[in-house]
């Protein structure tokens, strides 16, 4: 009797979920490396996913591991249920960029479109984010916009056996370069905000019509509005940034920092549903996509924030 | 226990005390069962399939022996929270000796060997250092071990694990019957010859009924003759031992060593082994028990993945039904002491 009963309420529910999964559209994963709302970043990505599949009538799962960042187990599981879960195509952060390789030549072995957002794995396929010369490059022109031509300038590197602290490096030497500011000191500190405002003070001593400084981070631009503040030159120094962090925004919005050149993780998050969509309708995608930077101002501080 | 005083025992039981020891013993049996079947209801064209069945096998091995050390040290009313950790660095050290060249068959030893020899050294500070609770001892390796792993490896993940190291881990016996990428996961029988031998060594050797003696009473235990601080040292030996052979698990899946390997590990493992209804005071909890802890938790996380459902219900309902099942235990002691 409670058996029938029980059986009943069974058919019902697989009954509704059956007309449910009748709708089905076409699946595409995106698999951050962090749970999506634990970070502004990875919220933002998640968001433009989400409305990328919103736009085009496909049904977006945009889904991190359980354990944040290190949770590479976690990550690999995904995988193998987004695939169980019959999707077209997967959009990754990889946790790490060796551990994920099995599961995700998994993915390809059966059909599964596989690109890289932020980070890549150490394997082939289409990367999709910032492309850090370019993105250098916007920030030294926020800076020739802004002091006379000719004026010293100096440029805090990160660490600069790493790419992006060649990339920024390279991309900011450029944009300086071509408006003819006058680069008295490239030096690293190491992403580093202690170290930068040891650096700062001695191009401060060495240098001391100095007029702009361009840091490859903001965690460096925030040592860089110490050390110039201690020498009372804030308002003389013009001061930029990179990755348009919140405490940066609130430093640009309090006047001690000029500007910092952010990511648009919105547009990774479009790109990647875009793409591998793309990519698993057959068609050849470019190896790589840069999906742009936008300088963050006292106009959109806010917004940073 | 005699089968007279078994006997008696029933006879005392209130029908409440008895109702919950069946609660207690099955319960978490049931639990499965339920869960199964919400899931084959949600999603019926996914859950139930062969692929998405073996695939909730290959993603609860790591956690599966992590949690039978965990059960061993549990037993004796111990705690071992490095395990996440020891995984890490016998993964990381068969991974750089895989690469480096040393043959295949000795790799497969490095794995439960580094296992052993952190778990020695648990043992040993438990027993000739006598801190005061294993907690110490194990969260002093948690950090350290975690740290050595940082240190051979620099940091960085190494890649290229052999296919026979990683067999264990990753093979797959095709199954052509049931679909064309059908296929189980060799790691389940590892966890199946694992859970087999504990649970004969618990019930049948009389080491591993020592074990469970010195968990209930230690005192008693001592009394009675058993040397207590080497049963200690053996427990956490094989606590480290299955540690060693879950980062065979972790490599295989992933043919790779690296150092974020496991971090947290060690409270899914424990997590297992109370929802299993293990007794944190030692001496109470079956293997069985244990794997089916290990299925609730590896089913609540595939399921919600399809569901896609965010990671933080996943966390959220974990935490629930730890204190869910511990409630139980509870409740099963008050009706207990009522009668």
């Amino acid at each position: 009797m409670i058996g029938k009963r029980f059986t009943g309420t069974l058919a019902v529910l697989a009954a509704v979920a059956t007309a449910g999964s009748a709708l089905a559209q076409d699946k595409v994963a995106l698999i951050m490396s962090d749970i999506g709302s634990a970070n502004p970043f990875w919220a933002a990505v998640s968001q433009g996913a989400v409305d990328k599949g919103a736009e085009l009538g496909v049904d977006v799962a945009a889904v991190g591991p359980p354990g944040g960042e290190t949770d590479v187990a976690g990550q690999i599981a995904l995988i193998e249920d987004q695939i169980a879960k019959g999707v077209k195509g997967i959009a990754i952060a990889p946790a790490d960029t060796a551990a994920v390789i099995p599961a995700l030549e998994q993915a390809r072995a059966r059909g599964v479109a596989v690109i890289f957002v932020d980070k890549r794995a150490d394997m082939p396929g289409t990367y999709i984010g910032t492309n850090n010369i370019p993105a250098a490059t916007l920030g030294a022109q926020h800076i020739c916009d802004n002091v006379p031509a000719g004026s010293d300038v100096a440029i805090l590197q990160g660490i600069i056996t790493s790419t992006t602290g060649q990339h920024r490096a390279q991309g900011a030497r450029e944009g300086l370069e071509a408006c003819g500011l006058n680069i008295v000191a490239e030096q690293p500190a190491d992403w580093d905000t202690a170290k930068a405002v040891s650096v700062t003070e001695n191009i401060l001593t060495a240098n001391p019509n100095l007029a702009a400084v361009f840091a490859s981070n903001d965690n460096m631009a925030l040592g860089v509005v110490e050390a110039v503040r201690n020498a009372r030159k804030l308002d003389d120094i013009f001061i930029v940034g990179f990755d348009g962090n919140p405490n940066a925004a609130e430093a640009i919005l309090a006047g001690d920092l000029e500007a910092s050149v952010a990511q648009r993780p919105y547009n990774m998050g479009q790109m990647g549903v875009e793409y591998a969509l793309k990519l698993a309708a057959g068609e050849t995608i470019p190896e790589e996509i840069d999906t742009g930077a936008i300088l963050v101002t006292p106009e959109n501080a806010a917004d940073f924030k | 226990m005699t089968v007279s005083e078994d006997t008696m025992q029933d006879e005392l039981e209130t029908p409440a005390a008895r109702r919950m020891r069946l609660v207690e013993k099955y319960g978490v049996f049931a639990v499965v069962i339920l869960m199964m079947v919400i899931l084959s209801a949600l999603e019926p064209d996914i859950f139930p399939t062969t692929q998405n069945l073996t695939n909730v096998l290959r993603q609860i091995a790591m956690n599966a022996l992590l949690a039978l050390g965990l059960y061993i040290v549990i037993m004796t009313a111990g705690i071992d929270l490095s395990v996440g950790s020891i995984m890490a660095l016998a993964t990381m050290l068969l991974a750089m000796v895989d690469t480096g060249g040393l043959p295949w068959p000795l790799v497969l030893l490095i794995g439960p060997l580094v296992g052993i020899a952190c778990g020695a050294v648990n043992g040993l500070g438990l027993t000739v250092l006598r801190l005061p609770h294993p907690f110490i001892m194990t969260l002093g390796t948690l950090y350290s071990i975690r740290g050595i792993t940082n240190l051979v490896s620099g940091g960085r993940p190494v890649s290229g694990v052999s296919p026979e190291v990683r067999f264990l881990g990753s093979g797959e016996i095709p199954l052509p019957f049931l679909g064309e990428y059908a296929s189980f996961p060799v790691s389940a029988i590892v966890i199946l010859v694992c859970y087999g031998g504990v649970a004969y060594f618990i019930n049948k050797v009389s080491l591993g009924r020592h074990i469970v003696a010195v968990g209930g009473n230690p005192q008693a235990a001592r009394v009675s003759g058993i040397n207590v601080d080497r049963v200690l040292l053996i427990v956490y030996c094989l606590s480290g031992f299955f540690a060693g052979m879950a980062a065979l698990m972790m490599a295989g899946r992933t043919g790779a060593g690296f150092p974020n390997a496991g971090i947290g590990a060690e409270l899914d493992a424990i997590a297992a082994v109370i929802i299993g209804g293990a007794s944190f005071f030692g001496g109470r909890g079956s293997v069985l028990g244990v794997f089916a802890g290990v299925l609730v938790m590896g089913l609540l996380r595939n399921g919600l993945n399809l569901m896609d459902v965010s990671a933080f219900w996943q966390q959220t309902m974990i935490g629930m039904i730890v204190v869910g099942a511990v409630y139980v235990d509870v409740l099963r002691r008050r009706a207990g002491a009522a009668s």
